[in-house]
Parts: C-alpha cells; sequence; structure tokens
C-alpha cells in the first residue's frame, strides 16, 4: 500500500503536472498555428493595445456591463475562479508536502479559513450545477458531460474537506483525493477547462475587433 | 427513497463510531516545541515503535549526531530532544527544521521499509 500512495503523492504528482503545463503549451502553440495558416485575416487586425485592453477590463470584477447585470452569478463565479487557484495553492498541507520534496515554502492560509473557503467552493459548484438545470437558456446547452466536469471540480474538493476533518475512511479519502485531483490537472488540456488559456484568447480577438476595427468597447 | 435512508443510516453509524472509538489515549510526540502547532502531536510509541520495527538496538538511527553536517558514527544523542538541534525555521545554521526533520525521519523511512503510516492523518490523528 505504501508503494501505490508513494507513486501516485510522488511520481504522478509531476507527471500530471507536466501533461497540465505542457498540454496547455501545446494547445497554446496549435491554436496560434492553425490561426496563422486558415485564418490569416484575423491576425490583421488584432493588436497587443486592444487586446490587452479588454483583458484587463474583464479581469476587474463587475466592470463590464453585462457583469452587473447579472451581479449574483458573476459573483459566485468570480469568488469560484479566485478560490480554485488560492485554495490549494495556499494550503498548509499542501505547503508541507512542497517543503518535504522540494525545501519550497510560503505563507499557508489558516486552516479554519480555508476550511470555510472549501465549502464555499463546495456551494460555488453546487449552485453552476443547479443553475444548468434550472435556467432554461443555459439548460438548453448543458449536456450530461457538462455536469461530469463540475463533478470532476467537486471531488478533490469534497474528499479533501472529509479527509481533514478524519470523518471516515480516512486512508481511502485521501487517496481518492490525490487521484481525484490529478485526474482533474491532467484533463484541463482535454477539456472545456483549457479556457484557462483561450478564454484570454477570445477575449484580445473579440477586444481587438471591437476596439481597433469598431473603435468601441467590449465591456 | 429506501436507498436514501440506508445511506443516512450508514453516515450517522459512521458518525458515532467516530465518537465511540475517539484515539484520545494514544501516546504522542510531545508538540511544545512548536510555537503555534497547527496539527495534534504525532501518534507514537517510543517502546512498541521500535520493538516492531526492530530497531531497539539502532538509537542511533533517530538520535544520531551530526557536525558539520557529517554523520557522527558510533556516536548518539538520546539525552537530546529533536528540537535541540533542529529549529522551527531553516536557514544557514540550521539546514534541516524541525516540521522537515520529523517528516523526513518518520515518513521517508515507512516508505523506504513499505510499513507504518505515511498519511498526514494517519499520524496526526484527530484528538
Amino acid at each position: 500500500m505504501n508503494a501505490f500512495i508513494g507513486f501516485i503523492m510522488g511520481p504522478m504528482v509531476w507527471i500530471s503536472a507536466m501533461i497540465f503545463i505542457f498540454g496547455l503549451l501545446i494547445k497554446f502553440i496549435f491554436i496560434i498555428k492553425e490561426v496563422r495558416e486558415k485564418e490569416q485575416y484575423l491576425l490583421s487586425y488584432m493588436t497587443v493595445r486592444h487586446s490587452l485592453r479588454s483583458i484587463c477590463a474583464w479581469l476587474i470584477p463587475f466592470y463590464p456591463r453585462s457583469t452587473r447585470l447579472r451581479p449574483v452569478y458573476y459573483g459566485v463565479s468570480y469568488l469560484f475562479h479566485i478560490l480554485l487557484f488560492v485554495l490549494p495553492v495556499f494550503l498548509f498541507s499542501h505547503i508541507v508536502l512542497m517543503d518535504q520534496s522540494l525545501n519550497l515554502s510560503w505563507p499557508a492560509l489558516h486552516d479554519g479559513a480555508a476550511d470555510i473557503l472549501t465549502l464555499a467552493v463546495i456551494l460555488a459548484l453546487v449552485f453552476f450545477s443547479l443553475r444548468r438545470r434550472l435556467e432554461p437558456d443555459v439548460r438548453f446547452l448543458t449536456s450530461v458531460k457538462d455536469h461530469l466536469l463540475i463533478l470532476m471540480v467537486l471531488l478533490p474538493f469534497v474528499t479533501g474537506f472529509l479527509a481533514y476533518h478524519q470523518v471516515f475512511l480516512y486512508e481511502w479519502m485521501v487517496i481518492a483525493h490525490v487521484l481525484s485531483g490529478e485526474f482533474l490537472l491532467i484533463i484541463i488540456p482535454f477539456s472545456r477547462f483549457s479556457h484557462m488559456i483561450t478564454a484570454p484568447l477570445t477575449r484580445a480577438y473579440t477586444g481587438s475587433e471591437f476596439g481597433h476595427v469598431r473603435h468601441a468597447k467590449d465591456w | 427513497m429506501k436507498q436514501w435512508v440506508f445511506f443516512m443510516v450508514f453516515i450517522l453509524i459512521m458518525g458515532i463510531s467516530g465518537l465511540v472509538f475517539s484515539r484520545e489515549d494514544q501516546e504522542r510526540l510531545d508538540p511544545s516545541a512548536f510555537e503555534t502547532p497547527r496539527r495534534p502531536g504525532a501518534v507514537f510509541s517510543h517502546d512498541g515503535h521500535n520493538e516492531k520495527a526492530g530497531l531497539s538496538d539502532n538509537c542511533a538511527l533517530c538520535h544520531h549526531v551530526y557536525e558539520n553536517k557529517q554523520l557522527v558514527e558510533g556516536e548518539s544523542s538520546e539525552d537530546k530532544t529533536c528540537s535541540d538541534c533542529h529549529g522551527l525555521k531553516s536557514g544557514p545554521e540550521n539546514g534541516i527544521p524541525l516540521v522537515r526533520a520529523f517528516h523526513a525521519r518518520c515518513r521517508e523511512c515507512h516508505f523506504d521499509s513499505g510499513k507504518g503510516p505515511v498519511l498526514c492523518g494517519q499520524c496526526h490523528m484527530k484528538e
């Protein structure tokens, strides 16, 4: 058992991290290559200034008009996306493991705060799932795959929460936590989660078309 | 509906058994060297562990002595606590801080030998 745990908490972490990073990098290169070959005209009116202007405007919470029209959905979405990065990166248990393997450490979140924020992430995911079931226009665009993707994000947070509290089946909970976290990292480049890199590209394109061609704002 | 009731009863039994079989009476390492311990002290029974692990004659494995980053063969340090040498914060004078020393000593040995706890909560059990 220790050999299996050693593998999933050792080499498998680096394998998943590499697939995540290089998968996204290759996807990025592939998109740029495709655009250059097939949609050359897009590049003719894309500018760095209008691209960055649009990306920055959409990074400021509630600055774009459409985010102010739907404050609850965007509020939950902002909070969720920030916590999705902050929680795992600044979690004490994760930092201790990092310190153990790479002698690298940084300040950690208070455990009690991390606990409450984990519940916030879980609730946000339940909210997204309900929204996909209840809001007619989103429901129309939703397939089983979307719910599966939400479940994939939910799993590491729920198992991490239960493992921290050592409620039941502790060993299996940690194993499920590690495996679901690694699985999530691995599927990012191959699923809609790659909007990590494609969203800024879409923003850059839209920002350039509105800013450079139509001389209008896209926020 | 039946499945739902079964699931809730299962959760309830798990919760109650957690309360009944709490591990309060287990021997633990003294966490007093840490100013603000973030986890309960690790479960550890010195004699029981060493008998099981066959370490009764090898005190210096844990109670080692290092001078100028070199292990001093044949010497041991049973009269000292781990925190006498391993300070809390890492620095040029303190290459292996206390948390890392404990984890390296216990967890890595458990990985190498294929026996013993290796997950956080297997040692830092809830009190």
